[in-house]
């Protein structure tokens, strides 16, 4: 509730994308590269922002009109393109007014970890909707004078057995008869479903590719695979360009809302732009040409599956926020820009409803839970959490807005996982200093999520928060890391100046501490309502016990702590060996469908039997909320094993 | 310290620490020992909020103390409010309070509405997800004068304008004044949309009511010394 004001005299704000990083500025006087510095952020430079080295040029978004000119130096580096675009060098530039900058992917020094892997799911059949034929034809004489396509057609329905309704795409009919000459009548046909929508010269069966996508609102990962085998051959991911036009997925409808169809496009651009650098880094990976992907599958949830197919998204928006279209959607590669073959179809799984998207989908295929005996959980976790519970019977799904807290994001010196972010943080017990680990092992720049796991379960264990969140102030005399700031809120030391890769402390305050409860009592809420309403529907109540296995999913799932993320109440408190990191599941979802037709309507039956429940509705939320905001919970009693670890401590009585 | 302050002192901290018991207790001693039920409201129980508030700014007091705290209030309330005599009633100004249309998230909401409440103010609330046309019904009630709307998504935000403009149409934009603040609103969007003030929280919200409705009543005031002068 409380935010921070929003304009001050002589000041301005930088905004970092896709950091998320903020902060304020004297005006007119901090370059962006020295705000950048800063603030820790990876900006790439060779001659240390002296406009020489042309290495960190960063894309403007909001507040171009308040920077300075043009410099020489920028003129020499940035070309008219790049100009119109809003390209700027960083440490040319200097801004009058609050800005918002986004750091592109090459002017960045270490590189983002994001969590591509999910766990390996065996698909019920290997059996792509693209398949290719080898056919040598028989050449056209004064006895033989069937068209080309009448050719082609019969003899695949000789060869194969390939009659049902076969026909050839209309573009593909426009240079067929040249494409069969010129390959001397002896190519492959490239078939989706019924359609043929390529011939390749002589016999090219053996090589035949798809593309898999998971969509996420502030992370994209992409999948190379071969359709023959159904393996992965490369991997990429990006962060979602969409992020400078708004962090979470409610900013970017408003875009939408905002700028009509203007932002549709320009919504719609970014993520395509996004995933066609990463079918280019896939294939020049492993030496496949872009054109030989021949379908592309897409999971997301649902505001992401609008921005994508460029679908406006305003009413989706509102209570009682309404998809609009639920079903698997087909359509052309070309028609939305995307660089892998033309024809290549494109695949978006359906979405179950206005919260709960082809991820979720994605995520339910992967785990097999409406398959199962027993009942399971999934926690799908992002700036949206989507639970899932249930088994064969019924699976239900409700979604909470948790906020990107544990994305690093509205956190003081919260960071994405990236090169020098503390990941891992304990505090010892007796003499309270700090124990933490960086990615790549560098000086520490910020916080990433797991250690904002960590860092309330250590502070709850220390005792130097209570079970309300709050900072106990007479553990100020023990130590010294524990201090009010300026304003009078209290915070924590993690790191010293000194030792950090920035020019501050690195800290947690009250307010983080706040963000945290917020984030996790979602989840923890979503969770626990799931419970009762599953228990209602089955007539017999559902408990902890009753859940054989907790599914932890999403962008930071492998690597956080089980324990520390149980102690603070982030899931219900079952035992560890029920908890199963899966990783990014939905990109594994995601796969199946792209390798497997048996897959893919299995995705379409999910989206229509699984029943979504409105969390935001139900009549125990906000007294489950709040009672999820206590760590581990308010009531105790659904944290035993907790309970007694605390009590051990002596943090309870 | 006599009686009175002793009291007034109890619903203070009961308020403070969010003990329900105790707050009925002392506003049943408030009724027993005949003390003005307006001076306890005022001396005890808002003078707690106010230092609620102030620990919800500091984030020392979190969703679940603020709302602990705002249900002892409203349980000594209760019993005060029937008695108090009409006239001090009467002087209650009246605020409308609602989440707007498409958003129903109702916890910041409350927080704000017991904030009001303590502050003095007669809260008609409408709840969440309030369709424009409602809040602008009752706008056109001769005693309300101020308008408090909130949502917590982006989308959302065009509710608080359609509001305003429905407002503006409708002659009202001079006659009530318009307060909005939640998660995603901000001092910015306030200017854009043409409302009054900007709450960037619930203390911070009450702060505001008063000085739009003592604007209020300095242009009232204004105009009938205009019309003096001039019969």
């Amino acid at each position: 509730m409380i935010r921070e004001e929003t304009e001050r005299p002589e000041q301005v704000k930088i905004v970092f994308f896709p950091y998320g990083k903020r902060e304020w500025f004297s005006k007119g006087r901090v370059s962006i590269f020295s705000a950048a510095k800063a603030l820790g952020i990876d900006l790439s430079s060779l001659c240390g922002g002296k406009g020489t080295c042309g290495k960190c040029k960063v894309k403007i978004g909001e507040g171009i009109k308040g920077l300075n000119p043009l410099t020489e130096q920028e003129l020499k580096h940035i070309t008219q393109e790049e100009i119109e675009a809003g390209y700027r060098l960083a440490c040319q530039a200097i801004p009058t007014t609050s800005i918002s900058v986004y750091v592109p992917e090459r002017s960045r020094v270490g590189k983002q970890r994001l969590q591509t892997e999910g766990l390996e799911v065996p698909v019920k059949q290997l059996n792509p909707f693209v398949r290719k034929y080898f056919v040598k034809l028989p050449k056209p004489t004064l006895h033989d004078f069937r068209s080309d396509e009448d050719r082609l057609l019969d003899t695949l329905n000789a060869g194969y057995g390939l009659s049902t309704g076969l026909e050839i795409d209309f573009e593909l009919g426009v240079d067929l008869a040249s494409r069969l000459r010129d390959a001397d009548w002896a190519v492959t046909a490239v078939i989706w479903k019924n359609r043929i929508i390529e011939v390749e010269p002589g016999n090219t069966s053996g090589r035949c590719f798809g593309f898999a996508v998971d969509v996420g609102t502030t992370k994209l990962a992409g999948f190379l695979m071969d359709l023959n085998t159904g393996k992965v051959v490369a991997v990429a991911s990006r962060m979602n360009p969409q992020i400078s036009l708004g962090e979470e997925v409610m900013s970017r409808i408003t875009h939408q809302i905002m700028e009509g169809h203007k932002g549709v496009k320009e919504l719609q651009g970014a993520v395509v732009s996004g995933i066609n650098e990463m079918i280019e880094e896939c294939c020049e990976k492993v030496g496949v040409e872009k054109n030989e992907i021949y379908e592309l599958c897409f999971v997301g949830n649902t505001a992401m599956q609008l921005c994508f197919l460029g679908i406006y998204g305003r009413y989706v928006a509102f209570t009682p926020y309404p998809p609009v279209l639920r079903r698997g959607v087909n359509i052309w590669a070309s028609s939305i820009g995307l660089t892998s073959h033309p024809r290549a179809n494109v695949y978006h799984a359906p979405v179950i409803g206005g919260f709960v998207g082809g991820d979720n989908v994605a995520v339910i295929l992967a785990t097999r839970m409406l398959e199962s005996d027993e009942i399971c959980m999934a926690l799908d976790i992002g700036t949206n959490t989507e639970i899932d519970l249930g088994n064969k019977n019924l699976v239900m799904v409700d979604s909470c807005a948790s906020g990107p807290a544990f994305e690093g994001m509205q956190i003081k010196h919260g960071m994405r996982a990236a090169t020098g972010a503390i990941e891992r943080v304990s505090i010892d017990l007796e003499t309270l200093e700090i124990n933490y680990r960086t990615i790549e092992d560098k000086p520490p720049v910020g916080l990433c999520g797991s250690a904002l796991v960590d860092v309330p379960a250590e502070l709850l264990k220390a005792g130097l928060i209570d079970l309300t969140g709050k900072f106990v102030p007479e553990m100020a005399e023990k130590t010294n890391r524990l201090r009010r700031n300026p304003k009078g809120i209290w915070e924590f030391v993690l790191v010293l100046q000194p030792e950090t890769a920035t020019d501050t402390d690195i800290v947690v305050t009250q307010g983080d501490i706040r963000e945290l409860q917020k984030a996790k009592a979602a989840m923890r809420t979503g969770a626990e309502i799931l419970m009762k309403r599953l228990g209602e529907e089955r007539k017999e109540t559902v408990t902890e016990d009753d859940i054989s296995k907790l599914f932890m999913a999403g962008a930071f799932g492998n690597y956080i702590d089980p324990e520390n993320a149980r102690t603070i109440g982030m899931y219900p408190e079952l035992p560890y060996e029920r908890v199963e990191f899966v990783g990014n599941i939905a990109g594994t979802g995601s796969r199946m469908c792209l390798i497997s037709k048996e897959e893919r309507e299995y995705a379409e039956k999910i989206a229509t039997t699984v029943k979504y429940h409105e969390l935001a509705a139900d009549k125990d939320f906000q007294k489950e909320y709040i009672d999820a905001l206590y760590f581990p919970h308010k009531n105790l009693d659904k944290y035993p094993d907790t309970a007694d670890l605390l009590r051990r401590l002596g943090r309870i009585r | 310290m006599n009686k009175k302050a002793q009291i007034f002192e109890r619903l203070r901290k009961a308020v403070i620490v969010g003990d329900t018991e105790e707050a009925v207790k002392a506003a049943q001693d408030v009724i027993d020992t005949g003390i003005e039920p307006w001076k306890a409201i005022t001396e005890g129980l808002a003078k707690g909020m106010e230092v609620v508030g102030e620990k919800f700014e500091k984030k020392e007091y979190f969703i679940p103390e603020m709302l602990v705290s705002a249900d002892a209030m409203y349980a000594a309330l209760n019993l005060l409010l029937p008695l108090l005599e009409t006239d001090e009633t009467v002087e209650k100004q009246k605020v409308v309070l609602g989440v707007v249309e498409g958003d129903i998230h109702d916890i910041g909401k409350n927080i704000v509405k017991a904030m009001l409440t303590a502050g003095g103010y007669e809260v008609i609330d409408l709840g969440v997800d309030v369709p424009t046309e409602k809040f602008v019904e009752t706008a056109s009630s001769d005693e309300v004068k101020v308008i408090a709307m909130s949502t917590m998504m982006t989308p959302t935000l065009l509710s608080l304008k359609d509001v305003e403009e429905q407002l503006e149409k409708k002659g009202l934009k001079g006659k009530v004044k318009t307060i909005v603040g939640g998660g995603t609103v901000t001092e910015d969007w306030r200017s854009k949309i043409g409302s009054d003030a900007y709450g960037k929280d619930a203390a911070d919200a009450v702060g505001k009511v008063k000085l739009l409705l003592n604007q209020i009543k300095a242009a009232v005031e204004l105009a009938k010394k205009k019309r003096e002068k001039r019969s």
